[in-house]
């Protein structure tokens, strides 16, 4: 009896029953109602991105898993930073942990611009070039984001990463704080990523309050049709341009760039449909679920995750703002030419944010087509968030 | 070669501090940082200006000696909606649109799509 008591008691004690502390029930929480908001058909929120993210914060808060373990000076630190054990080698750390070097090596986020690049097509934006006032614009939530966090009392490194989230560009954001704040790389990473995402739930509200009735059911003319040596010439001259003003945003921009003549030169057809597709989804999943798996409920669910969260959204609700604001003020000055709602899609996300643009112009019109319009400032803002981080590290590096 | 603005550099300098940030000087970081992008990119807006502007004048150039030679009939494929077809509160551009994604969508080419009417379901 005695034998079969001690058996069931040391089970229970290498359960994770034994070990499971109510933070990591409270993330387990949160990759359910993420999963949940990803696959119901009646929400399907950029399912791409918050499956790999839902279920990496799901594993990473399995008690006694060790997937995030990691190993430092000899010594193995659990996701929450306890320690864990002894170790050797680099392949003693979690599996999650090994595959978080693209992350923290900024290797995932280039090669994911990569993939970006060699998906955009610059037409909408070479066809109306005021789409990057609106892409500029829409970096507005960065800089008040990075007043409310310095106002809260993180230092200038801390909130110019925390700012950058109202970018909305999930490699830039992890560019820039692998490099001036990496401590704070997981609730970024994980916040930057969550809220685009959530996009569709994030700006509709704010579009509406923005903007009357008769500038949301404005339907823009047809583009000027963009030729293809236009296309050719535009990524590297660009490249060119912004790099020697900014060598900072070199690596995110070359390859975002490098991706784009992939696409438009025509001549590499097979480098870029990799780029595009096998090799984006694949830094997409290691990507997610490792992102995912840096919300450990002990160290995540802590007051300062909480503010970098609060001002996570805050960056993106006023990075929508100064873009439909613009969008109003072009519409204006137009003379109604410009359907103000296309300036939210100037906070990059690509393409989620022109989506939303897309969507909500339809709901006021029927018959209207922004999608095209709206791929400009999105696009835009794609280059406007690499210019911000640019400007950052120079600041603060 | 470094082009980063000598002006952005000094200001970096100054402002640019690893300590804590009185809420003036982060005021000041982030217009300066504001305007930056705003004038990066306008500066790539007016590239892109002058670069439509050099090859429209291309485009037309090469286009101008071929005026005297008789017309050619239209091509299919320049035409905003296929000929015959009835629209209902869809005017032509938007049928186009409409045509063009349904070849896409569904994988045939425009010229095997016969499209009979485009109707507008929801009326105002």
């Amino acid at each position: 009896m005695d034998l079969i008591l001690n058996v069931l008691k040391g089970l229970w004690e290498s359960s994770g029953f034994a070990t499971l502390e109510w933070q990591n029930l409270v993330m387990i929480l949160v990759s359910f109602v993420f999963l949940f908001l990803a696959i119901h058909p009646k929400f399907r929120f950029e399912p791409l991105l918050l499956v790999p993210i839902a279920f990496g914060i799901l594993l990473a808060n399995l008690p006694g898993a060790g997937l995030m373990d990691d190993l430092t000076a000899g010594q193995i630190f659990g996701g929450d930073g306890s320690l864990a054990g002894q170790g050797e080698h680099w392949y003693d750390s979690g599996v999650l942990r090994i595959i978080y070097a693209g992350v923290k090596s900024n290797i995932f986020p280039c090669l994911i611009f990569m993939g970006v690049g060699a998906m955009t097509d610059f037409g909408p934006l070479l066809s109306n070039p005021v789409s990057l006032l609106l892409g500029a614009a829409a970096q507005l939530g960065i800089y008040v984001a990075f007043l409310i966090a310095i106002a809260l009392g993180f230092n200038p490194q801390e909130a110019a990463s925390i700012a950058i989230i109202g970018g909305a560009d999930g490699p830039t954001a992890i560019y820039l704080t692998s490099k001036l704040a990496s401590h704070l790389l997981a609730p970024i990473a994980l916040a930057a990523y969550s809220y685009m995402a959530l996009i569709p739930l994030i700006q509709p509200p704010i579009m509406k309050a923005l903007t009357t009735k008769k500038e949301r059911e404005v339907k823009m003319t047809q583009l000027r049709k963009v030729t293809k040596t236009e296309k050719i010439i535009f990524p590297v001259i660009v490249l060119v341009l912004v790099a020697l003003i900014l060598p900072s945003v070199a690596p995110l921009l070359g390859m975002f760039m490098l991706g784009n003549l992939f696409r438009e030169c025509g001549v590499v057809d097979r480098l870029s449909d990799v780029a595009q597709n096998a090799l984006n989804n694949i830094i997409v999943i290691l990507l997610g679920v490792t992102v995912g798996a840096t919300a450990n409920g002990q160290s995540f669910l802590q007051v300062q995750t909480l503010k970098i969260v609060a001002l996570g959204l805050i960056a993106f609700c006023f990075s929508t703002v100064g873009g439909v604001l613009l969008g109003k003020l072009l519409y204006l000055v137009t003379g109604g030419k410009i359907n103000p709602l296309i300036g939210a899609a100037g906070v990059s996300a690509v393409p989620m944010a022109a989506r939303v643009a897309q969507n909500e112009g339809r709901k006021y019109n029927p018959t209207n087509f922004l999608l095209m319009h709206a791929m400009g400032p999105n696009v835009a803002g794609v280059i406007g968030s690499a210019v911000a981080a640019g400007f950052l590290l120079i600041m603060f590096q | 070669m470094n082009m980063t603005p000598k002006l952005l550099g000094v200001f970096a300098q100054i402002y640019g501090s690893n300590d804590a940030m009185d809420f003036g000087k982060a005021a000041l970081v982030a217009v300066v940082g504001f305007i930056t992008v705003l004038v990066i990119l306008a500066i790539i807006a007016l590239f892109i200006k002058a670069i439509a502007a050099i090859f429209d004048k291309t485009s037309k150039a090469a286009k101008a000696p071929a005026a005297p030679t008789p017309a050619a009939p239209a091509a299919p494929a320049a035409q905003p909606a296929q000929p015959g077809v009835e629209l209902v509160g869809v005017d032509e551009p938007t049928a186009a649109v409409i045509m063009a994604i349904v070849s896409h969508q569904s994988g045939i080419s425009l010229d095997r799509l016969a499209f009979k009417s485009i109707k507008l379901s929801e009326d105002k």
